[in-house]
């Protein structure tokens, strides 16, 4: 079984959350909860370079978070997301709605 | 035994067959199963996981008990079209398809979660999407078009997110497929 592995560092400016491994049905509460708990304090980026699938909990995930940092005056942006993220994204027809970035930089 | 396990190429190249266990966890087998459909593209296995995750993450939660306690899921290459099939018998399958319809996602505020994103992503994923309750089995088909590997993401970015639902009869033996546009 492929685990999630989400890993947040936290910076002066944003927190970063190293996303791997499938946010599917069932493993998309762990994200949730480190998603929640980080735009609830700080700026931040989602690296999703390494994400394996994307279910449609973990995107609701994503737009509530999305949200929630724009209620509380924050940013939130995807890093480099995975092609399937891309195709998952599109499918909900939300993909617009979602700042994305190829490099911390340009955050 | 496990609580999944998977036959393939055993009678043709371009079909597998995986049986699974009515429980969340078995969407790991799912995705590892579509992974391994080397009759398929890498697209394409993309499309058959996420929208195969989504019908399987409501077969477990909204059409339990499922009788038999398993699902056979089936994919494969028919010609131009792509297969992706669950076969399994729910006593609530023929209502729920009774009820289909075109419902637009909403925020469910005292649970926090967005409702109705994983049907808009099949119907987008799919060109079809078929609900089939039956008398000894329930089946539903999700019918995709072959895709090639293109970097700029291929044809599907143009379809756009303009949907339509037929939704034809509910009870036993009838059909209800739901279309992506």
């Amino acid at each position: 079984m492929t685990q999630l592995d989400v890993t947040v560092r936290r910076e002066d400016a944003y927190d970063l959350l190293l996303v791997s491994g499938p946010v599917n049905s069932y493993t998309f509460t762990e994200f949730q909860e480190k998603v929640f708990k980080s735009v609830a304090a700080a700026n931040v980026i989602i690296d999703m370079e390494k994400v394996t699938t994307l279910s449609s909990a973990g995107i609701g995930v994503l737009m509530a978070a999305l949200d929630d940092a724009g209620a509380a005056g924050r940013k939130l942006a995807l890093l480099r997301p995975s092609e399937i993220v891309k195709l998952a994204l599109d499918s909900t027809g939300f993909s617009e709605r979602f700042p994305v970035i190829q490099n911390i930089k340009e955050f | 035994m496990s609580e999944s396990s998977m036959r393939r190429g055993a009678m043709r190249q371009s079909e597998a067959t995986l049986y699974l266990g009515a429980s969340p966890t078995s969407v790991f087998a799912l995705e590892e199963f579509v992974d391994s459909l080397d009759f398929l593209g890498r697209r394409e296995r993309e499309r058959l996981k996420l929208a195969g995750d989504e019908i399987l993450d409501n077969l477990v939660r909204h059409s339990a008990p499922l009788q038999g306690g398993g699902i056979t899921v089936r994919a494969a290459r028919r010609g131009d079209k792509i297969i992706l099939g669950f076969f399994f018998r729910s006593p609530g399958f023929a209502a729920f398809a009774a009820s289909c319809g075109d419902p637009l996602p909403l925020f469910d505020p005292n649970h926090r979660r967005w409702r109705g994103i994983g049907m808009v992503m099949c119907r987008n994923l799919a060109d079809s999407i078929n609900l089939r309750p039956g008398s000894l089995l329930d089946r539903i088909f999700l019918v995709f078009h072959p895709e090639r590997d293109e970097p700029d993401g291929g044809p599907w970015r143009q379809r756009g997110s303009a949907l339509r639902a037929k939704c034809a009869g509910g009870s036993r033996g009838s059909s209800t497929e739901l279309v992506g546009k």
